[in-house]
């Protein structure tokens, strides 16, 4: 009865060292793990959503490989319903590599502003759970995850439309000019048309004009919307349908009440 | 028994005990930066080594006797139930500020427990192998 006794003996002491050793050389070659975030990049897909795109670097130093490395982010609106969500995985990161990638989050805005048109008007905050997976020696799952607040740049924050103006005539025609002036507090800058209605009191639609906009991230717009009425079709006061088209969204038919 | 064996037998006890803590001081400095990021950890594994070395100590000392393999048995107990007490079913999960890290050990507890089985299972060969001896030589006395 000794030998099998001894055997496993043997057996348990050098299992247990095995597991000692790998356990504690795995935990100690985390260090030599790192992760950096690169610049974020904003784009637009085919379908004309918003892409943003962080790229993600992994430099694994450690004693082993890392598998499933996964990077997952959800983002919430104030009511707790999901805007977006989007999932980046590198199978396997081997040792002594370092590894960059794009985690890709796609934003419908158009479906965001339909749920919600203040987030074209309106800055705000969205929450955002950002969560980080991997296994470790590709068989220990390690999982980090948190929240945090990003800020929403409403696209036409102070969106202002003046009373119209009429700046040119002549005898069969009026000129009529409806400035405009809005701040684009969004990350991404964007350019489209601007279409402005003009009906008369008697709900007659007196003319209509558009002009191509383009504003750049963060920065003020003013410009105005001018076309040629009919001096006969207009009247004192009516009012106006403004409608907006850009490639990420739509807006309008806003109705303003003139003179 | 004389004293001379008592003496014998707690210098055994005591140099293994020191060379295994010897060996933890060595392997915790390996571990020094996951325990500076986990500081229960640090305070979780010194209890564990503290307790398996008072037992292993005990059992040493009292080598060649019935209790030797009760402890034995007994260490190999401790070691189950501290790490599925410690590791929480093997789901261990920690907050630092607003980042919440979950590690999952249910392989490794899974690993241990085999492990401290068959030391369990050694224990309780290794006390029926002695009391079938000492029956033997009673016998052949």
């Amino acid at each position: 009865m000794n030998i099998p006794i001894r055997t496993i003996g043997i057996a348990t002491t050098v299992f247990w060292t095995i597991l000692i050793l790998f356990s504690v050389s795995v935990a100690y070659s985390v260090k030599d793990l790192q992760f950096g975030f690169g610049e974020p990049q904003i784009g637009m897909s085919l379908d004309n959503k918003l892409v943003f795109s962080l790229p993600i670097n992994v430099t694994n130093k450690s004693y082993y490989g890392i598998g499933v490395f996964n990077v997952t982010s959800i983002v919430l609106d104030e009511g707790g319903s999901i805007v977006t969500q989007g999932s980046s995985v590198m199978p396997l990161i081997e040792k002594n590599r370092a590894v960059t990638f794009f985690h890709n989050l796609t934003l419908d805005i158009g479906n965001l502003l339909q749920r919600n048109q203040s987030y074209l008007f309106n800055d705000t905050q969205l929450s955002v759970v950002e969560c980080v997976s991997m296994k470790l020696a590709e068989i220990i799952p390690v999982q980090a995850s948190g929240n945090f607040s990003i800020p929403w740049g409403a696209p036409l924050h102070n969106f202002t439309l003046e009373q119209p103006r009429f700046p040119a005539f002549n005898l069969t025609h009026i000129q009529v000019e409806v400035p405009l002036t809005f701040e684009n507090h969004a990350s991404f800058g964007f350019s489209g048309d601007v279409r402005i209605r003009m009906y008369n009191n008697a709900g007659v639609l007196a003319g209509s004009g558009d002009t191509a906009i383009s504003v750049p991230q963060n920065s003020h717009y003013k410009g105005s919307v001018e076309f040629w009425v009919m001096a006969s079709a207009i009247s004192l006061s009516g009012r106006l349908e403004i409608e907006l088209q850009t490639p990420f969204f739509s807006y309008g038919p806003q109705v303003i009440v003139y003179g | 028994m004389n004293l001379r064996k008592i003496g014998v037998r707690a210098l055994k006890a005591a140099a293994k005990g020191i060379l295994v803590y010897i060996l933890y001081f060595v392997l915790s400095l390996f571990l020094a930066p996951f325990m500076e990021m986990v500081p229960t950890l640090q305070q979780s594994i010194e209890a564990f080594v503290t307790l398996y070395l008072i037992l292993m100590v005990i059992g040493d000392f009292l080598a060649d006797t019935i209790y030797h393999y009760f402890f034995g048995a007994g260490k190999s107990l401790f070691v189950i139930f501290y790490l599925i007490l410690s590791l929480k079913s093997g789901v261990v999960s920690t907050a630092f500020g607003s980042i919440n890290l979950l590690v999952d050990l249910r392989l490794f507890l899974v690993i241990a427990m085999l492990l401290s089985l068959l030391g369990l299972a050694r224990s309780v060969f290794q006390a029926i192998n002695f009391m079938n001896e000492k029956a033997s030589i009673t016998v052949s006395l």
